[in-house]
């Protein structure tokens, strides 16, 4: 059970010319077995600071560390990452199976292991199937399982069911949330999506134009919102519901 | 590749291409000797029945040696393509392999080289590596290098930016690997593709060199030494310059020919829609419903062996209207859509009561005109949209040009200002780009400006969004909403997002298992839904309300089979008010109050249900 934690986080994108700075001196901490959604609209630098967090884009100013300790690059990586769309984060000419295994540390039986895997996201007997055979929530559920497939402490889930059918999506969210629980991860749930990130969350940080606006229990957040953009995003959600 | 056979062009540079792969390995060992019989009673004859093409200065038969040269020939070409490709590969996945700052060193070092001309790299290696055999296809094989490579490097580039290697990255999969197993199979395509033409290039500039006497020595001979043997007697018996200088040309045509017969196989027939569905013509039964109306679909269905995934769809669309369809994924959406434009594939069948478009009837073939004129499609993966092979420019400049027998410069400026319309920056340069060098954003921009290039009253767009980041998905659906704005243009937009089609559309189509369940304004959406399925897709979608110690409210079983229905209302085993009646009688879509609904328990409110 980890830590995760961003101090003074940016990331600067471009060169001279045009430079934009996608996260700008971020600090958020997403205490040890409890999850924190980050909600933000589109652009506002989420997913560069989740990226950023498993090394595939570069810090610019900052770090990030679980424990205290750095990211480790190789080895074991306790910090595993889910990506949005689930049609472009399999690999299409490989089985459920081969993708799911390729993730599973050395030294294990990885046969039984992606067994067990498959078993956990509710998915048995998908082994030698292509990605083409599933519907859009099942390579979730796939991507849920390789995520898994290290044995990780932290988890990033970003905008995990903003491309499933609605239908799709409650049973996704239920999945994440009963994995919380068994597993006891810590997670960092990502979406621009209000009443998703309520829904699941313990705390919610609210990110705009790269910045963290504000952070705070959910319900304080919701009930009695700082942050002017907050507000603005508390409105236009509730006049979405019935 | 049976697409490629089929078409003539395709089919006739595969046959030629099969018939000197096959010289290339007989006739050596049929002719050797008659192509290497000495008859000084014969020296530079003019062709006769005995020697079709003449002798050489020592009376040997030049058909035989055109013949047997075949091997050389084309076996020199083969290997300097391998060479080629080869170090082209090398050098463009090293970049991915070594890290960026190695990377874009050895990446600007293959920008310079492209740059030069390729026989002009050619020669300048012949001198280099000596004269001879071994040093010509060093040569060629280093010239054919800077452009594979920076083909590889730009298509690497693209699927490593995929969220897959991503992944596989993150947990801990090696360079080597990754390359191997995620991203190389992923690019496999268009590189065949391109080493194909290339070994038509190769061959040519093989033949080239050997006729300069860069190349092959005697007493080895390919093609190129026999032309450049028997242009010294031209004058006397053009045939002997006139035999291997035909093999080669025809040979490199075959190569070039057929590399881009699968070009086309692979990336542009999707888009033309060569449909060849067959249409039944159901009988008119009910009169004209709506003559205002642009586009008009009655009681449309569409059906394969054993299925029929689309059971009598009705549906009207005036001048600017925006509809959307939403349903989980296999409700029949995609193919609704596609029967609009036509463009259900074989074994498919369409029917219709009616189904008309301007005025036109799509089931009697009026619709080739139409297509890609006054209705445009705008599918869910930009990137098979488009072929991998052809810039931007020249693949929307090519409808324009198809339709509208536009001269080719007209229809590329009318190409750069449909670029300069869906707002994608700088877009002459983008014009010159290929697929692979443009975003998924810019990707589905670039198939909305496609859309554009004639003009359109209706663009059907399926799931236009769902490939798409979040950041961009916005941006493109402002972009067709201002579209309908500013030209009155019809949208017909297919989503599983509720949500997005609620912004987008005025009304709102909710298909089941092939059929429409609801239609309502998108506006009451929320309060004035009343199929249990409507309500159920909007209650799985969490609000502000939601109780966060329940699991989320999921809608019970899988969705429908339309291979598999069952008798009575096919969402019936999911569904909460379901009883006898419904189990045994399917209901009807029944108008009420400028909304439809088909439901024996329209009527019950939803808090029975929740
Ligand atoms: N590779 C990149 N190069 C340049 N700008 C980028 C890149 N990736 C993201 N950005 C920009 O960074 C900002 C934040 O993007 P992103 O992290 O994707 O936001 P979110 O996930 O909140 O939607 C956006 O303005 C986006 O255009
Ligand atoms: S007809 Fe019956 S089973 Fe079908 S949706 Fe209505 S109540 Fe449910
Ligand atoms: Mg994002």
């Amino acid at each position: 059970m980890r830590e995760l934690r961003f101090d003074g986080v940016s990331v600067r994108f471009g060169s001279r010319g045009h430079r934009v700075t996608a996260v700008d001196g971020v600090d958020l901490t997403v205490p040890a077995g409890s999850v924190v959604g980050l909600v933000g609209e589109s652009g506002s630098g989420k997913s560069t600071l989740a990226r950023a967090a498993v090394g595939l884009v570069p810090l610019s100013a900052g770090r990030v560390t679980l424990d205290g300790a750095p990211v480790p690059t190789r080895g074991r990586r306790p910090l595993q990452m889910v990506f949005q769309d689930p049609y472009s984060s399999l690999n299409p000419r490989m089985t459920i199976g081969a993708t799911i295994a390729e993730a599973v540390p050395r030294g294990t039986d990885r046969r039984a292991e992606v067994a067990r895997l498959l078993a956990l996201v509710d998915l048995p007997d998908r082994m030698t199937r292509y990605p083409a055979e599933l519907s859009g929530g099942q390579r979730q559920r796939v991507a849920i399982a390789r995520a898994l497939a290290g044995r990780p402490e932290v988890l990033i889930a970003d905008e995990i069911t903003s491309a499933l059918d609605v239908s799709i999506q409650g049973a996704v969210l239920n999945l994440i949330r009963d994995l919380q629980r068994t597993l006891d991860l810590t997670i960092l749930f990502i979406s621009h999506d209000l009443a998703v990130v309520r829904y699941v969350s313990d705390t919610i940080a609210v990110m705009y134009r790269g910045r963290i606006v504000e952070h705070g229990p959910a319900d304080t957040v919701l009930a009695d919102p700082q942050d002017p953009y907050t507000r603005e995003l508390l409105a236009s959600t509730e006049g979405r519901s019935r | 590749m049976g697409r490629v056979l089929r078409t003539p062009l395709g089919a006739a540079a595969a046959g030629t291409v099969a018939v000197v792969l096959l010289l290339a390995v007989l006739a050596p060992v049929l002719w050797t000797d008659a192509a290497n019989a000495v008859d000084t009673g014969q020296i530079q004859q003019g062709a006769s029945a005995d020697h079709w093409a003449g002798t050489d200065s020592l009376g040997r038969d030049i058909f035989f040696r055109v013949l047997v040269a075949t091997r050389l020939s084309v076996q020199l070409a083969l290997l300097a393509t391998a060479l080629g490709v080869a170090v082209g590969l090398l050098l463009g996945t090293a970049p991915l392999l070594l890290g960026a700052r190695a990377g874009r060193v050895i990446t600007a070092a293959v920008h310079i080289a492209v740059a030069f001309p390729g026989l002009l790299l050619a020669l300048f290696f012949a001198v280099i590596f000596g004269v001879g055999t071994t040093g010509g296809l060093l040569a060629i094989g280093f010239a054919l290098a800077p452009g594979f490579a920076r083909l590889t490097h730009t298509m690497v580039a693209g699927v490593a930016g995929l969220d897959y290697v991503a992944a596989a990255r993150i947990a801990g999969v090696g360079r080597l690997r990754v390359l191997f197993r995620h991203v190389l199979p992923n690019v496999a395509e268009p590189l065949v593709v391109n080493a194909t033409v290339a070994a038509g290039n190769a061959l040519l500039a093989f033949a080239g060199l050997s006729f300069l006497g860069l190349g092959v020595q005697p007493p080895d001979y390919d093609w190129g030494r026999l032309l450049g043997e028997g242009l010294g007697a031209i004058y006397l018996h053009p045939e002997a310059a006139l035999a291997p200088g035909v093999a080669v040309v025809v040979a490199g045509l075959a190569f070039n020919l057929f590399g881009e017969a699968i070009a086309k196989g692979v990336g542009l027939e999707r888009r033309l829609g060569t449909s060849t569905s067959r249409f039944r013509r159901r009988p008119r039964v009910a009169p004209d419903p709506d003559d205002s109306a642009m586009l008009v679909v009655e009681n449309l269905s569409v059906g394969f062996p054993g299925t029929t995934p689309v059971r009598g769809v009705s549906f009207s669309m005036r001048r600017g209207d925006a509809v959307g369809i939403v349903g989980e994924s296999g409700s029949g959406k995609s193919l609704t859509a596609l029967a609009v434009s036509r463009l259900v594939e074989e074994p498919g069948i369409v029917e219709a009561e009616r189904l008309s478009f301007l005025g036109a009837d799509l089931r009697a073939g009026e619709h080739r005109r139409l297509l890609g004129t006054s209705l445009a499609m705008v599918f869910q993966d930009p990137m098979t949209s488009f072929n991998p092979t052809m810039r931007i420019g020249r693949q929307l400049s090519e409808v324009a040009r198809h339709h509208e027998g536009m001269d080719r410069r007209a229809a590329m400026a009318r190409a750069v200002d449909r670029l300069a319309a869906v707002r994608l920056s700088d877009p002459e340069r983008r014009a010159r780009q290929y697929p692979h060098e443009f975003s998924g954003g810019m990707r589905q921009r670039a198939m909305i400006g496609m859309g554009l290039m004639g003009k359109p009253a209706l663009i059907v767009a399926d799931e236009p969004t769902t490939a798409l980041d979040v950041t961009v998905q916005r941006q493109v659906l402002e972009l067709l909403a201002s579209i309908r704005a500013a030209d009155d243009v019809a949208i017909l937009l297919i989503s599983h997002d509720i949500t997005v089609v609620e912004q987008v559309c005025d009304r709102v189509l909710v298909m089941y298992a092939g059929r429409i369940v609801e239609d309502l304004p998108a506006a009451e959406l929320r309060t004035g839904a009343r199929h249990p399925y409507t309500k159920a897709l909007l209650a799985a979608v969490p609000d502000m309300t939601t109780d966060r110690e329940l699991p989320l409210t999921v809608i019970p079983g899988r969705p429908a089979d339309p291979a598999n229905l069952p008798p009575g209302c096919a969402f019936a085993p999911r569904c909460p008010l379901a009883d006898a009646r419904c189990a045994t009688e399917d209901p009807e879509l029944v108008e009420n109050a400028g909304a439809r609904v088909a439901c024996w328990h329209a009527d019950v409110p939803a808090e029975v249900i929740s």
